[in-house]
Parts: C-alpha cells; sequence; structure tokens
C-alpha cells in the first residue's frame, strides 16, 4: 500500500477542525492482544499473544497445547497395534500418512520391514497420497476462507469429500481410519476402486484448477499472499522447517526423493520448489504438490500387482476369525497379540516419511515388550509453527491469518 | 558411518558409546560437552548436520530387567540437507542434576523442542532464552512423561491468583 | 554380570549352543541353560521342587545320546555338548505343544489363567502353527471344588503334576493325586482327602494352565489388567517377599515373590488374604470426640488435649509404638516422644501372638510384621503391653498417644484407656479405641506406603506403595511431623525416605539398610508374558 500520501483529513461536520490535524500522528504505546486460542480466522486452536503498536505486531508469544492428548503417555501404556487410532488423530486431515509413517516404524524395528507384501506397500502409497491431496486441500482451501474467499474452500472442500469418500469406503471410517496395520493393511481395495479414484482424479484437477485460477488472479488475495511471511531457506532449515513450507524456500527436501521408502522410487514425479519463501509460495506448492501427487495415484494404479495384503507371520498378524473361535491355537495367537501386543526385539528406531507438513518421524524405544517403552513423534508442523513470530514481526495484525494459515498448524499434531 | 568416526576421531573419550542399528547410527556423548560436540557437528564441513530433525528424552528408570542409569536421555536426532546423512546423538542426564547445554544458539528451532522436554520430563536446558511449559499448563503440578508419573493421576486445573 | 566362576572340583564346565558355562556340581541343564539366557520351555519342572521330568517339554539334544533327553532331568556333566534349539528339538518342542493342546479346552476368554498361562506363552513362542488333529476334544468335570480356596477344572489340567509337589514338598501334606489313565487320566484330591493345607493357593501360583483357580481371585479381574509393586506381606514376622497386584485403585490378590533366604517362592494363604484389610473397615477421616473433623482441626485439638498433661504431669503422659506399622511412622513417634516431649513411659502394641499357626515352613507365631524394627527404633525403651495394661488399671497414666489400633489390652486396662484426659491414636481401622478416643487420625495402611519393615530373623525389607492413602488418611511420619509442629517440636520432613536416612545414621540394627531403587508400577501384561 502507497503510505507515503498525506493521511486524509478526517472532519466531523459542524465540528471545527483541529488545529493539530494534520501534524504528526498520534502517538501510539504497545498494548498486547490475545488472538485466540478460538480465534474465528485462524483454522487452529492456538493462542497468540501479540504486543501490538496500532496495527502493528511487535512482538508475539505463539502459546500451543490446547489439543494436548497425551498421545506418548497413552502410547506408553498400549500395545503397537492400540497406537494406530492415536496416530490418525495426529494430522487428522491426512490420518493415513501418520498411519504409515508409524507401521514402518515399528516394522523396521521387527525387522520385517523388507518382507511386507508389495501389494500392501502400494496400498499404502495409494491411501497415503490421497491423504496428502486432502491435507494440501484443506490447508489451501481454508487459508483462502480465511482471506473472504469462500467460493474456492466450497470447491476444494468438495474435492476432499470425494476422496474421504473412497477412504471410507476402503477403512470404514471416514476420517480416523485406523487402516493400516503392523505387516500391511486391515483390508484389501474395494471393488471397482481403481476405477473410482481415476474419475475422482479427473474431477480433482479440475476442481483445483478452477480454485486455483479464482485464486491466483485475484488481487486481494495475491496482495495479501506475496511477499508476507518471508523466510530464507537457511534461516528455515535452522528453524527445523521440512515440507511444503520449506520447498516453498527453494529447498528441495522431500523424503520421498531424497530417501525413498515404500515403492516411492518406482514413481515419476517433481518436487515443487518456491523461490520467495513467501505466503504465496508455500500456497503454490501445495497446489502444484496436489498435482504431483495424482501423478503418483495413476502410477500406482497401474502397477500395483495382486497378491497378499498382510504379512504371513502369526506372531505379528492376527488369525482369521474362524480359527479364533473354533480352535485352541488360533485363540491362544488372537489372545497373545491382542493382550501381551507383538512383541518387538528391544531397540530403537528414528524412522521419518513425507507427511502432509514436512517429514513425520517416529523415534520408538522398544524394551521387547509389546508395548512401546517410548513413542516420541515429531510433529512437522510444531517446528514451523514456532516461528511465526519471526515471519509476523514489524507486519499488520491481518498478515497474521494468511501467514499462519500457510503454516498449517495441525492442532492434532502440535500438540500430540 | 563417516559422521560417527569423523566424531570419535574429533572427541575421542568424550564419545561414550556408538552404535548402528536398523539403519541408524548413534553415539552418545558425555553431557558436559554435549554442545560443544553438537556445535562441531554442524558446523564441521564434512558432518554438516544444518538440521535439527527432532530433540526429546527417554526415562529409562523402568527399563528392563532394573532401570538405567543416568536415568535420563536427551535424543537429538541430527540431518545434513548437503550430505543427506543422519545421526543420533544422546546424552545421558542424571535424575539428581538433570540439566544439560541449550542447543537454541545452534538452531533457534531447539526452541519449543526444549520447552517440551523441559515440561514433560523436567529436564531443564541451560542457556534456554524462555524455558516456559509449552503443551501443559503453568500451574500443572510435575512431568507427566515421566515413568513414575502415573497415567491415571488427574490435576485440577486451579488457576493461581496472579 | 559377574564373571564366570573358575572350574574347581565341585563345578563343571560344559557347552551349551556352542557357548561355555561353568555351574555348580549337580546343576540341572537347564539351569545351566538359563544361566546363559538361553530360554529352554517347560511345564513340570519349576526351581522350588523335584523335577519329575513328565511334560517332556523341555527336551535337549545330548551329544552322543541317541535320544533327546528331558534338561530339567539330566544334571550336568563335564565336556557336555548340548543343544536347545536345533531343528531336531524345536521339532519336539512344537510336536509336545501340539499334544498338550489336542485335548485343551478353548477356554481363554473365560479362564482366569488367561493372559499369564504357561501353555499361551510357549505356545505362541515355539509354535503358533494350527494343529493337525481334528478329533473332538476328550470332556471333563470342569468346576470340581477341591478345597475352602481352590476349585479345579480337569478339562484345562496339563498332568504337570506340579501342584502335587507343592503339596507333598512344600506343605508336607500330600492331598493331591493323579488318577485313571491315558487321555482320561485327570488331577484329583486324594482319597477323603480336602486340598485345605495352609499353603494350598502356592498351587494355583505354579499350576502352568488355568487348571486351579483360588476362590478368592476368579472372575474378580483379569490378570493382565492388573499392575504390580514389589513388596512385603504383614501376616507375620516372617515377612514373605510379594507382589502387591492391584488395578483401579484396589488390590486384587498377593502373589509371592522369590526370595531364597526368607520364603523361597512360596506364601501361606492366610498372608494371601491380608489384602482385604486394606479395603475394610478403614477410618475415613479424622475424628474429633467421635465426629468427623478436618485435619488442620483434629491435629489442633490433639495437641490441646495433650498439652496440659505435658505440661503439668509430663511423667503420667505415655506413646505407644507398634509392631504392626513401619519402621518410619515408629521412629517419627519415637523422635517426637523422646526427643521432642521427653516422655519416659514408652509401649510397644500389636497383636497378640499366635502360637499354634506356627510351623517350620513360613508361618510364624508373632504375628506383626515390625516388632523387631519398633523395638530397635524404642531405643530400649518400650514396654509390652501387659505392663501398658497394668498402668492403665493402677491409674499411673493421664494421657497416652498411641501408634496403631491395635492393642491386645485386659478389659480393664481398655476400659481405663477409655478414661484418659487425652486420648489420641492414630489408627487404620475403627475399632473400640479409636471409637474412645479423644481424637483419632487416619492413618495410611502398609499398601500404601513406603517404607521399611524388619522381620524375624532381623532382616530389613522394603514396603511399596500400590495405593494412594485410603480416604483421608496419611503416612504416620507424616501425621507425627505435623503433630509435632503443634507440639512445638520441628519435624521437616517432606518423604519417608528423609526419615529412613536420619533413622539408619541412628538406629543401630538398621545401619546398613538400604532404600532400593525407584520402582514404577509394572503392568502384568507387558511384564514380558509372566507365564
Amino acid at each position: 500500500m502507497e503510505s507515503s500520501s498525506k493521511p486524509l483529513r478526517r472532519v466531523v461536520l459542524g465540528q471545527p477542525v483541529p488545529a493539530d490535524l494534520d501534524d504528526e500522528p498520534l502517538p501510539t504505546e504497545p498494548m498486547t492482544i490475545n488472538m485466540g486460542p478460538s480465534h474465528p480466522a485462524t483454522h487452529g486452536t492456538v493462542r497468540i499473544v501479540l504486543l501490538v503498536d496500532g496495527e502493528f505486531v511487535q512482538d508475539a508469544d505463539v502459546q500451543v497445547g490446547f489439543l494436548h492428548r497425551c498421545f506418548e503417555k497413552e502410547s506408553e501404556h498400549a500395545t503397537y497395534t492400540q497406537v494406530f487410532p492415536y496416530t490418525d488423530r495426529l494430522n487428522y486431515v491426512s490420518p493415513m500418512l501418520n498411519n504409515v509413517g508409524y507401521a514402518l516404524a515399528v516394522e523396521k524395528l521387527l525387522g520385517i520391514d523388507q518382507q511386507i507384501p508389495e501389494r500392501a506397500q502400494y496400498i499404502r502409497v495409494i491411501v497415503g497420497e490421497m491423504s496428502r491431496i486432502t491435507d494440501h486441500l484443506t490447508c489451501n482451501g481454508a487459508s483462502a476462507m480465511e482471506l473472504g474467499a469462500f467460493t474456492p474452500f466450497l470447491y476444494l472442500m468438495k474435492a476432499r469429500e470425494w476422496l474421504y469418500e473412497l477412504l471410507e469406503e476402503v477403512s470404514g471410517a471416514r476420517l480416523t481410519h485406523s487402516y493400516v496395520r503392523i505387516g500391511g493393511v486391515a483390508a484389501d481395495l474395494t471393488a471397482g476402486f481403481a476405477d473410482k479414484l481415476r474419475a475422482i482424479l479427473l474431477k480433482l484437477r479440475e476442481a483445483v484448477r478452477d480454485a486455483d485460477a479464482l485464486l491466483t488472479k485475484n488481487k486481494i488475495f495475491r496482495l495479501r499472499m506475496d511477499d508476507v511471511g518471508t523466510i530464507d531457506g537457511k534461516t528455515a532449515i535452522a528453524w527445523g522447517w521440512t515440507g511444503p513450507c520449506l520447498r516453498s524456500t527453494g529447498v528441495a527436501y522431500d523424503v520421498r526423493k531424497d530417501h525413498p521408502y515404500l515403492t516411492y522410487d518406482r514413481f515419476d514425479f517433481e518436487v515443487p520448489v518456491g523461490s520467495r519463501g513467501d505466503n504465496f509460495d508455500r500456497y503454490a506448492v501445495r497446489m502444484e504438490e496436489i498435482q504431483q501427487s495424482a501423478k503418483i495415484l495413476e502410477q500406482a494404479l497401474d502397477q500395483i500387482p495382486a497378491g497378499p495384503i498382510l504379512l504371513d507371520d502369526p506372531q505379528i498378524v492376527l488369525p482369521p476369525k474362524r480359527e479364533v473361535y473354533n480352535t485352541i491355537e488360533g485363540m491362544i495367537n488372537h489372545f497373545k497379540l491382542i493382550i501381551d501386543g507383538i512383541r518387538v526385539p528391544p531397540g530403537e528406531i528414528y524412522s521419518y516419511t513425507e507427511g502432509g507438513n514436512g517429514e513425520l518421524g517416529f523415534y520408538i524405544v522398544s524394551d521387547g515388550t509389546g508395548r512401546p517403552y517410548k513413542c516420541r513423534v515429531r510433529p512437522p508442523c510444531f517446528t514451523i509453527v514456532q516461528t511465526l513470530p519471526v515471519l509476523i514481526k514489524g507486519r499488520q495484525i491481518a498478515d497474521i491469518v494468511p501467514t499462519f494459515g500457510m503454516l498449517n498448524m495441525i492442532g492434532g499434531e502440535c500438540d500430540r | 558411518m563417516l559422521a560417527l568416526e569423523r566424531l570419535k576421531e574429533r572427541f575421542g573419550p568424550a564419545v561414550l558409546h556408538t552404535a548402528s542399528a536398523h539403519g541408524n547410527e548413534m553415539a552418545t556423548v558425555e553431557r558436559a560437552r554435549s554442545k560443544e560436540i553438537l556445535a562441531f557437528l554442524r558446523d564441521d564441513a564434512e558432518t554438516a548436520f544444518d538440521f535439527l530433525s527432532d530433540l526429546t528424552a527417554v526415562d529409562y528408570v523402568a527399563y528392563p530387567p532394573a532401570g538405567r542409569e543416568p536415568r535420563f536421555e536427551v535424543v537429538y536426532q541430527l540431518y545434513s540437507t548437503s550430505k543427506q546423512h543422519r545421526l543420533r546423538v544422546k546424552v545421558g542426564v542424571p535424575e539428581d542434576h538433570a540439566e544439560v547445554a541449550s542447543v537454541t544458539e545452534l538452531w533457534p528451532g531447539a526452541g519449543w523442542l526444549e520447552r517440551e522436554v523441559w515440561d514433560l520430563y523436567g529436564i531443564k536446558f541451560a542457556g534456554h532464552p524462555d524455558l516456559r511449559r509449552i503443551l501443559m499448563y503453568d500451574e500443572f503440578v510435575g512431568h507427566p512423561l515421566r515413568k513414575d508419573y502415573p497415567k491415571e493421576k488427574r490435576q485440577p486445573l486451579v488457576r493461581r491468583s496472579t | 554380570m559377574t564373571a564366570a566362576p573358575a572350574p574347581t572340583p565341585q563345578t563343571v564346565t560344559l557347552k551349551i549352543d556352542g557357548r561355555t558355562v561353568t555351574v555348580p556340581k549337580g546343576t540341572n541343564v537347564l539351569e545351566a541353560a538359563r544361566q546363559l539366557g538361553i530360554d529352554i520351555s517347560y511345564f513340570c519342572y519349576h526351581p522350588g521342587l523335584s523335577a519329575p521330568a513328565v511334560c517332556r517339554q523341555c527336551l535337549v539334544e545330548i551329544k552322543g545320546q541317541p535320544k533327546l533327553a528331558p534338561s530339567c532331568y539330566t544334571p550336568v556333566a563335564d565336556n557336555m555338548e548340548v543343544f536347545t534349539a536345533n531343528e531336531k528339538v524345536l521339532l519336539a518342542r512344537r510336536q509336545m505343544l501340539e499334544f498338550t493342546l489336542v485335548n485343551h479346552p478353548v477356554d481363554c476368554p473365560i479362564c482366569d489363567k488367561a493372559g499369564e498361562c504357561t501353555l499361551q506363552k510357549l505356545y505362541f513362542d515355539w509354535d503358533s502353527k494350527a494343529s493337525r488333529v481334528d478329533v473332538p476334544k476328550v470332556r471333563k468335570p470342569k468346576v470340581v471344588d477341591v478345597g475352602p480356596n481352590i476349585v479345579l477344572d480337569q478339562e484345562r489340567c496339563i498332568l504337570c503334576t506340579r501342584c502335587i509337589r507343592v503339596c507333598d514338598e512344600v506343605a508336607h501334606s500330600s492331598q493331591l493325586t493323579m488318577a485313571l489313565r491315558g487321555d482320561r487320566e485327570v488331577l484329583t484330591t486324594a482319597p477323603g482327602q480336602k486340598l485345605d493345607n495352609p499353603y494350598s493357593l502356592n498351587t494355583v501360583d505354579v499350576c502352568p494352565v488355568g487348571a486351579l483357580t483360588a476362590k478368592d481371585f476368579r472372575f474378580t479381574m483379569r490378570a493382565w489388567e492388573l499392575s504390580m509393586v514389589p513388596s512385603i506381606c504383614t501376616g507375620c514376622a516372617t515377612g514373605c517377599n510379594d507382589e502387591i497386584q492391584f488395578a483401579a485403585g484396589r488390590i486384587y490378590r498377593l502373589y509371592p515373590r522369590h526370595n531364597p533366604q526368607v520364603n523361597q517362592y512360596w506364601m501361606c494363604d492366610e498372608g494371601r488374604f491380608t489384602y482385604h484389610e486394606i479395603h475394610e473397615g478403614r477410618m475415613g477421616a479424622p475424628t474429633v470426640a467421635g465426629a468427623g473433623a478436618p485435619w488442620e482441626q483434629a491435629l489442633g485439638a490433639a495437641a490441646h488435649k495433650l498439652l496440659a498433661p505435658l505440661t503439668h504431669d509430663r511423667a503420667r503422659v505415655g506413646v505407644v509404638l507398634s509392631a504392626q506399622a513401619s519402621n518410619e511412622d515408629n521412629f517419627a513417634l519415637a523422635r517426637l516422644a523422646f526427643d521432642g516431649l521427653g516422655l519416659e513411659r514408652a509401649y510397644v502394641g500389636g497383636r497378640p501372638p499366635r502360637p499354634e499357626r506356627a510351623d517350620k515352613i513360613l508361618r510364624h507365631a508373632d504375628v506383626n510384621p515390625n516388632a523387631a524394627g519398633a523395638l530397635a527404633v524404642g531405643r530400649g525403651q518400650l514396654k509390652p503391653m501387659a505392663e501398658l495394661s497394668a498402668d492403665l488399671e493402677r491409674g499411673a497414666l493421664r494421657a497416652l498417644l498411641i501408634l496403631g489400633e491395635e492393642l491386645s489390652l485386659t478389659a480393664a486396662g481398655a476400659q481405663a484407656a477409655a478414661r484418659l484426659d487425652a486420648l489420641v491414636v492414630l489408627a487404620c481401622h475403627e475399632n473400640e479405641l479409636v471409637r474412645a478416643a479423644h481424637v483419632a487420625l487416619p492413618l495410611a495402611a502398609w499398601a500404601e506406603i513406603d517404607g521399611t519393615m524388619v522381620n524375624a530373623k532381623h532382616m530389613v525389607q522394603r514396603l511399596r506403595a500400590a495405593l494412594p492413602p485410603a480416604g483421608d488418611a496419611r503416612p504416620g511420619w507424616h501425621i507425627v511431623s505435623l503433630l509435632g509442629g503443634k507440639l512445638g517440636f520441628n519435624l521437616s520432613w517432606t518423604e519417608p525416605r528423609a526419615v529412613f536416612r536420619e533413622m539408619v545414621d541412628k538406629v543401630p540394627l538398621l545401619r546398613d539398610a538400604q532404600w532400593g531403587r525407584t520402582h514404577v508400577p509394572i503392568q502384568l501384561r507387558f511384564a514380558g508374558s509372566r507365564g
């Protein structure tokens, strides 16, 4: 905005014009303002205590923890399998990615990560990439809405719902899927899954294109996004950034490319990066990643082989119910896996995958029993959100909304 | 492997233990020199661990069969974006003097991570600019991820008068 | 790890799975392997009992022997070479499990042993394959009342005979036997006998399956839901080591814990039932003149009551320590009484001895767990209950401060106690004495405190808290320090360990006592599948 022009004279009719109206602007004094924890313009339960000088942010204290559900403490008292529902509730807009990340960590500790059936690995890629798309759709859609663009939000949410419906068909739950199992996945893809997904991807691309056109060519949107919340790559790395936020600064770190897991090394896809590290770059990177994920999905649907979806190991995978109810052998196997849990040899692992918000790490320490001795999740948005004060200091209060939105804080993941 | 060797060559006896398992490399280092060692790992051209991927702690008091000494371990997960290698650095922390040097000067991103470890494990980080609770509320008593904090324990939220 | 003992004429050196181990002569192969951390599966063997080698589950290959040998029954020999996990052994192990399971009922969901069952554990660890046998299972009686404390399910029994040997070798009363043959063979009581010996519940512990279940425990709680802290039994002066097993603020059973110097692997039935008193008839809140009162008020009232006799008639104020309470509680009270208040009359209370229960196994005539400890912290000044009764009857006392409600007073003594100018009692349970007291303060019981006790062999052992104190109760040392504050004597302990530290400095008998490590309750389901 132009700031060099003279401020407008404000005169109340019938009142004498004050002599000092054209003088220096009114002196302001720093003021503490509380934003949140339930603020209509932030999609996330977070409290920001601002020190403002007029409209300008002098300092900010970001307070998180409102959604703390004791993920680690609960996991330390649950069997390895019982942790899956907790992982659903980490980044709850991309639960499948959390499921997959956690399963991979435990499987590495068990030493079975190379034996997971190929079909199960492809299924994990497919549901994971679908989740990544829902994650990015939510982030960009909701952020646009917070800037007043309600139509693109509806377009993107509608597209998200197509994917959720298909994931629900596969897993039984719209949001909290708990679909992945140690050793594979809970159920095979449903009949006609591939055709449905291909049809959805077609519609999705269209919806994303429309929403994108409504936003990137919208002056208000661009003015509030461009060059707002800028950060350079080196600083972002020092603050622990990963994922789309880091890539917006031009650093092309993507776990899927740099340290491929599952079958990611068999797909042709690009890692989009930004150049300025501002809010618009973060938006654009996410939009492009949706396209890349769609590309991966199409390749995965072409490549996926037939075969088992679970490892054949009675000490890890539950026996069929028919045997559980009718034979003592099946009963004992079932019982031991449910009550004692899958016994994981003593050791520790840090396993990392590319989550919706970046490097989703699981640091698990096992003591040889059926529950994790420690189950730490590295929440990608936690380290990113702590950078918010750096991004908004010296800027106007209104800049907080797009900047915070583009960091994509997910309370479930950040607060655990 | 390279990073581990470089570390051992440079710091010798201050590297108490090294191991490699499940594709992860780890080194346990002396607490008194942890910050110096981490600074070296960040700045050395061969190790170049510019990225502190995670920082957490483990309470080993109930580790079977009879618990471990020292009771806590602070765990740093390092990554090098240029070399694309990783290293886990661990620092043993005794219960009666639960404190390590803060690495916020090396990686500003450690700020919240250290606050979280303080909040949940009660380990202090010397030199941290703002060591407050982060996930729990200020009035919370105790450190819930310590193994001797019962999972069933409930605390009413009582606001201290200010 | 301790260094391996050097070979001597009393030791034998052998090779197990390619690793060398030196063990005392006469050790069996199974125990020798255990020293190397090699786990051999077994049902009938128990380290505290003789080895009949009936289950054939522990078969191993010994070089030079044509057949597999039961490792529990085979003593080690020099230059022996044992294979515990080669293909032949593993096959035998799997096939034995397959046999054992042929007639085993599909009972896990309704079986009390499920979750801590050896059969479940061994099958899951070593076999976990479907059975190749498909014939109807042999049916047997499922609810056989074999004694006052135990129910037998003959279908679940895998005929290991551990329970028979517990009766024979531990309780020295042969009450169980096998009857019939082949797949009809059953465990039963010997003709004309009931399983009613005072150690009968050990048969339930050693039962590798859910054939024998305790009436006290069965169908009350699933075993895997329990958590455990190691502690000691407070039923008598033996101080058997036990595990307090609890869930959701309730104790469900006491379980013997191995200690070669005290109780081996065993515990008497009476001791196991002592947990009931933790949950029955407890004092909920402090009382002043019989009416409930907040702590602060009750402590004030107690101090107020005691103050007049203390100032004017100190020689007629007495204190009673307790053989039922921990060393810390007794020590705290002794400090207050002797150092703070300068009292001269001190007694020790507790339950009266029961000579009829004593045997040469574990049961002791003294049914107080800490008589030795109370005497040790009492500075040699404690007089027995008989003298307290006598002193009360002849009016030699004006006021009493009592730890523990269990005093074996004469009827006249009890009446005299009720007429004292001041009677202050720290009590776990309500009784006549508590009702007669001017002020009664609720005391945390043995399962609710961290502390130490001294058994009849003068061994200092640790009590560990499994539960929070019932109602408004507090640990004795804490009450004493609060009361001391009201009476102008500062005792600034904040935790039992601080009392302990001070105590070991001052009490010669306890000089070498150790507090032991911090113990976090272990959930049994995650205790490595104990089986």
